[in-house]
């Protein structure tokens, strides 16, 4: 509706920006259409796949549930914003990339911020922990064992040990693109091709109480 | 979607006045983990939009304390002082009580209930007011505030009023909540020494799913960690409401805990619900699981393991 829009102002990856937004635009739409930022990905829209999970002050929203005109003064965090100005890869986009845990790359995103939460407030989870902490992160791909390896060795690295040691894969550029949220489908590959690829159903199937 | 006005005003009295003047095309948003889904999908089209997220201090969990003779736990970290009540603040995000060690001390069921609802980036966006208000028969954080005799505090246009909790819920997504008014908080008494309480969410899958239903219990047991001094057994999703079990608890009241005293109290719970066929679950599967679930919920409290440890 014409005259409702609204000028918001907002940090994302530590940059001041701007957006005029509706008043029924959701932050995903904002980030996306509004400042240009489009690493994160819309699934479901509903809040049940979680690719659109960035940090806001800190802690994982599902994006596409998340009022636009809520964003105001606030810090958001998207998948831009892991690696270092430098181009170097934050340790969950390096792990993710050595164990495999990018597939077609499109839940890549929403996976690596809701791991990058986790490890911001938990730098040590349990296995147990990871899977709750990514129950809401669908992996159409249902490459979850990667996904669950890739946090356990970033947290490892993190915390001072060995570094992981990966197990690269012919797939490193494309995964890398959909790891720093490239186009989704320049992440498409045949090259991963690794054993522990059973379909797993849903990751919330494995997460035990 | 059809446009419509977003308005974001920092004071409850704010809140209030802003959706009196507009009326029933205004709709109140705490978190909008469900009405951003209604809203998208077109199933509600509200002319105005009242958020609830620029009134400081509606998000605070704030314990009370007990002034308690000996006998008691001491809090967690060793804080001598013991739980009393508890009031949270109706804009609170589930995971918030969900990474309370204090919630998770004192009030288990709780902190369960809403550890238990949607996923992490739900739980930290969608506040226990909001789940509520939204009255939905699988209300986990409701179901599991039933156990706890929770009173919501109301502001008006007319002032503020409390109503018990278990006399909001009308309906399914329907409640006592008058035009313009917001829920300001919930405050959970007290429960007294010697409490327990287990919430189990009874699911297809463990995580981001809606119950098929769920029970709720919570024991206070007498000095004599014998006798049960006040019995609770919440449902979701065994009536049109969460509901309590009333002729159930009120057979444990005043009785020794026993295995065959839950048992049999189970049954009257069962026999009592008003449970329905859905999609999600029959109605003798959901009547079957109560019987199942109420006496594994109090072994889950660790009550019985209290008593033992007396006998």
């Amino acid at each position: 509706m014409a005259g409702m829009e609204k000028n918001i102002h907002f940090i994302v990856n530590g940059d001041p920006v701007s957006a005029l937004v509706a008043p029924d635009w959701t932050l995903l739409r904002a980030l996306r259409d509004g400042v240009g930022l489009t690493g994160t990905k819309e699934g479901c829209g509903a809040g049940e796949c979680g690719a659109c999970t960035v940090l806001v002050d800190g802690t994982a929203v599902n994006s596409c549930l998340f009022p636009a005109l809520e964003a105001e003064g606030r810090s958001i965090t998207t998948v831009e914003g892991l690696a270092q100005p430098d181009g170097s890869l934050h340790p969950l986009q390096r792990s993710f990339i050595d164990y495999g845990a990018v597939q077609c790359g499109f839940c890549t995103p929403g996976m690596l911020m809701s791991s990058k939460a986790l490890l911001d407030q938990n730098p040590d989870p349990t296995e147990h922990q990871i899977k709750v902490a990514l129950a809401g992160n669908l992996c159409r791909c249902t490459g979850y064992t990667q996904i669950v390896e890739a946090v356990q060795a970033a947290a490892a690295e993190m915390n001072g040990g060995a570094a992981a040691a990966g197990n690269g894969t012919g797939a490193a550029t494309s995964a890398a693109s959909a790891a720093t949220g490239g186009t989704a489908h320049a992440g498409v590959t045949g090259g991963v091709d690794q054993p522990g690829h059973a379909a797993h159903g849903s990751p919330s199937a494995e997460v035990s109480a | 979607m059809a446009g419509f006005e977003y308005v974001r005003p920092t004071t409850l009295e704010g809140a209030v006045a802003e959706l009196t003047a507009r009326g029933d095309g205004a709709l109140a948003v705490a978190g909008a983990t469900d009405l951003w889904v209604n809203i998208r999908s077109g199933k509600v089209k509200p002319e105005a939009v009242v958020s609830l997220r620029g009134i400081a201090g509606l998000d605070a969990l704030t314990p009370e304390f007990a002034d308690r003779a000996g006998g008691a736990a001491a809090g967690p970290g060793g804080d001598a002082r013991v739980s009393g009540g508890l009031t949270i603040g109706a804009m609170t995000p589930h995971g918030k009580v969900e990474d309370s060690l204090w919630v998770a001390a004192h009030f288990p069921a709780l902190q369960q209930g809403c550890a238990g609802l949607g996923s992490r980036q739900v739980r930290n966006v969608g506040t226990v007011g909001g789940n509520i208000c939204n009255a939905a028969p699988c209300a986990d954080s409701a179901t599991a505030l039933m156990l706890f005799d929770a009173t919501l505090v109301i502001q008006g246009p007319a002032g503020r009023r409390e109503l018990p909790l278990g006399e909001f819920f009308v309906g399914p997504g329907m409640t006592r909540l008058l035009s313009g008014e917001v829920l300001k908080e919930i405050r959970v008494p007290d429960p007294g020494a010697h409490t327990f309480s287990r919430y189990i969410k009874h699911t297809r899958r463990r995580g981001v799913e809606l119950a098929m239903m769920s029970v709720g219990v919570r024991v206070t047991l007498e000095d004599d960690l014998t006798t049960v001094k006040t019995a609770r057994i919440s449902l979701g999703v065994c009536a049109p409401t969460p509901t309590c079990a009333v002729r159930a608890q009120d057979m444990l009241a005043g009785k020794p805990l026993t295995r065959a005293a839950v048992e049999a109290a189970a049954l009257v719970a069962a026999d009592d619900s008003k449970v329905r066929d859905s999609w999600r679950g029959k109605a003798w599967y959901r009547r079957e699981m109560i019987r199942v679930l109420v006496p594994r919920a109090v072994e889950q409290s660790g009550a019985y393991a209290a008593t033992e440890r007396v006998a």
